[in-house]
């Protein structure tokens, strides 16, 4: 030790405001050089990799469906890396002895831990930005259609600091080294469970950054394609979460006596900002485009449809999607090829067949009706379950476009559609035709068309099964050439099954 | 007076640590003495002011650490070097030191020159880019001791600052003391009285929280003369003093 060397300056004088931002700048680059967060960003992006990257890349490359599974996924990946890494920093000064050392300190103790939660939660938006731009980033580029989905990452990103704000506080409040590991796992099975309390849409518990819009229905293709997303329950998720770390910040403040009203102050207001985004959550229900309405902040501006130009099929009758839909298209022609073919140009169907926004309707519980809107040969509703989606596979996509895109054609072209007089039954030769046209695959039954289209198969064995097996071995040429000719007949009930072909 | 501290009392439950203390010191190197639980290590913390006083009158360079503003004012003339030195292992002794320099709101512009050279003055400049983790007990102290002067305190409390530290570098030690002492108040609570006879100007012996003997090193030799039992005279002059106080 030295003591014949010059000693400097004395070091205490005037503090310019200048003089202490930068002061705070050089806490916080330490601060984050030595921050638990830095190094468990790895982990944190393994998390995200195996749970929610693999997932969202399995969906088809709609931005709704990635977007919207980006926010039930990424908070839940970060949580225990960002709650635990917050908590151990919280504890620090605790577990390292280290309280008297900076209790003598002239830094406020609450701006002393908010240097070192601000710094856990940089480096906690950094995994979570960083999660949200190479999703987004191979989004862009496989996307046919549409731009990112702000919302759900701005959710995800206003989560992070609640995060960390609660896993350093109970660090910093109980500087065990046992209270990581407690807070990391009361945390993750509170969000866990919040989200499965969630019941219908008028639930409170929507207000959980996990959930994005309607709950029970999750990430569909029909939500936000042709109605903007509506970011009613987005805003209230944010307010909720910055409200939460206002008040656990507030709070951090309440044990220094000069702060103490003003600590208790900032802790009210972010309770009442966080109570009331709950209040606000369970006034939502689900409007008939998929998504949250929170009437008090709702944007009617909002509630119209989205300008797009479709994509349309080279088929004989052309089938048009709208394009974030467009690489479902040659599934869709493939599906339903044959039927466009054979119905091209008969009277009563249509020349150009367009896909229509699905419609929702909230049952009671946890029940979601989905419906086409408008009925009709003109306009088909594409099912939710996608290629891709919820481990749905083309032939099950096929299948499922026989059944509602297919027979929907062939019901309103052979039963007149709209023209039907209610309650009327049909032929045994009309059923015929239809048995004989729609592809059906071998698993289906009546009884499961019943509840949408009536009873449209013929009983196995009958006359009028025996006519649809004569019917369906025709060429679609064949069929197509005796329905122009018979049509209006079969409509009009004239044909006999002996007449059929 | 930087120190002013009259009837100064303080209980944690049952037990008086410290029972009306009173005390003044200007600047110079103050020792202060006392067999285990004297009373020493609450005494320098009250005037850390990481604890407040449960009765009694402590002023601090002039200001009343009683009271927010004029506590921080404090704070920020103030070096502390507790008794267990706490640390973050991952920090290296310039950080460490530049982080103590940020929380005692050092102007930002002094901090890299008043952190090299307090980490100059504790012989470890050499060692300035170490983790904390790789040092050794001496060297961790040395480093507490660089934390504790890095704002030229005003008032300097060292409480057992010598604790593992080798012979020769407590003889650099002590020299940095009476340095220091030249212009700042430095409260060195220690066990070892070879430290206060060769830096101290005012020595206090504490026993059971209370101050037994208020005086130079000198006069704490003489009341050794007669009665007093150890290897060197100021040993005996605090064994006569203790020995006294609890006659």
């Amino acid at each position: 030790m030295t003591a014949a060397q010059a000693a400097p300056r004395p070091a205490v004088g005037r503090r310019g405001a200048g003089s202490a931002a930068l002061g705070s700048g050089r806490l916080l680059r330490l601060e984050l050089r030595h921050n638990a967060m830095l190094w468990l960003l790895p982990l944190a992006f393994a998390l995200f990799w195996y749970n929610g990257y693999r997932e969202i890349m399995a969906l088809p490359p709609m931005w709704n469906l990635r977007a919207i599974t980006l926010q039930n996924r990424l908070l839940f990946d970060l949580m225990v890396p960002a709650t635990g890494a917050a908590a151990w920093m919280g504890s620090r000064e605790g577990r390292r002895g280290i309280t008297d050392l900076v209790a003598g300190t002239a830094r406020p103790r609450w701006s002393r831990q908010l240097a070192t939660w601000a710094a856990t939660t940089a480096w906690a938006e950094v995994g979570c930005v960083a999660c949200v731009a190479v999703v987004y980033l191979i989004t862009a580029r496989q996307a046919s259609w549409g731009g990112p989905l702000w919302w759900p990452a701005a959710v995800s990103a206003a989560g992070v600091p609640a995060l960390t704000a609660i896993g350093f506080a109970a660090g910093a409040w109980f500087p065990g080294r046992f209270v990581t590991p407690l807070v990391t796992v009361v945390v993750f099975f509170g969000l866990a469970f919040g989200t499965q309390a969630a019941s219908g849409d008028h639930s409170y518990w929507q207000v959980s950054p996990l959930i994005a819009g309607a709950f029970d229905i999750g990430a569909a293709p029909g939500v936000a394609s042709f109605y903007p997303y509506l970011p009613d329950l987005s805003i209230a998720q944010v307010m909720f979460a910055a409200g939460l770390v206002v008040a656990i910040l507030g709070a951090l403040g309440i044990p220094v006596a000069r702060m103490r009203w003003l600590a208790a102050a900032v802790t009210a207001a972010g309770l009442a900002a966080a109570g009331t985004a709950v209040a606000l959550a369970g006034t939502g229900r689900l409007d008939p485009h998929g998504m949250i309405v929170i009437p008090a902040l709702h944007d009617a501006s909002n509630d119209q449809p989205v300008r797009y130009t479709p994509d349309c099929s080279r088929t004989p009758i052309p089938v048009c999607v709208h394009p974030a839909y467009a690489g479902f298209l040659p599934a869709v022609t493939a599906a339903v090829g044959p039927e466009l073919t054979e119905f091209a140009g008969l009277p009563g169907a249509p020349a150009r067949i367009g896909q229509v926004a699905a419609v929702y309707r909230q049952d009671p519980g946890n029940g979601i009706t989905v419906s086409g809107g408008r009925t009709g040969a003109a306009a088909f509703v594409l099912p939710d379950e996608v290629p891709g989606r919820l481990g749905t596979t083309g032939a099950e996509f096929a299948a499922q476009l026989d059944q509602g895109f297919g027979l929907q054609l062939m019901t309103d072209v052979i039963l007149g559609g709209a023209d039907r007089p209610a309650g009327t039954a049909p032929s045994q030769a009309q059923l015929a035709v239809i048995s004989g046209s729609v592809r059906f695959p071998p698993s289906v039954e009546s009884r499961d068309l019943e509840p949408l289209y009536g009873r449209l198969l013929p009983e196995p064995g009958s006359p009028a099964s025996l006519a649809a097996k004569r019917f369906a071995a025709l060429s679609p040429a064949a069929r197509h050439t005796w329905l122009a000719a018979h049509l209006a007949a079969l409509r009009a009930g004239r044909v006999t099954l002996a007449q059929l072909p | 007076m930087n120190v002013e501290i009259t009837d100064l009392t303080r209980r944690f439950g049952r037990n008086q640590a410290v029972a009306g203390v009173s005390l003044q010191a200007g600047p110079g190197v103050f020792g202060l003495l006392g067999p285990n639980g004297a009373g020493k290590t609450t005494l320098l913390r009250m005037m850390a002011t990481v604890i407040p006083p449960t009765t009694g009158r402590l002023r601090l360079l002039d200001r009343d650490p009683g009271a927010y503003g004029p506590r921080r004012e404090v704070r920020r003339r103030l070096g502390y070097l507790p008794q267990n030195l706490g640390y973050y292992p991952g920090f290296t002794v310039a950080e460490f030191v530049e982080y103590f320099a940020l929380l005692k709101e050092m102007p930002a512009a002094l901090v890299p020159a008043a952190v090299a050279t307090a980490i100059e003055r504790v012989d470890l400049g050499g060692k300035a880019r170490t983790k904390l983790r790789t040092l050794s007990g001496g060297m961790l102290r040395r480093v507490g001791i660089a934390q504790a002067i890095v704002n030229e305190p005003e008032l300097l409390l060292l409480d057992e600052p010598t604790a593992g530290l080798d012979p020769e570098q407590r003889v650099h030690f002590r020299a940095l003391l009476r340095e220091l002492g030249q212009r700042a108040t430095v409260v060195v609570s220690t066990h070892l009285v070879e430290d206060v006879g060769a830096a101290c100007s005012q020595v206090a012996l504490m026993d059971q929280g209370k101050v037994v003997f208020d005086g130079t090193p000198g006069e704490l030799t003489a009341r050794g003369s007669e009665q007093g039992t150890g290897d060197a005279p100021l040993e005996r002059g605090y064994t006569a003093v203790l020995a006294a106080a609890r006659a």
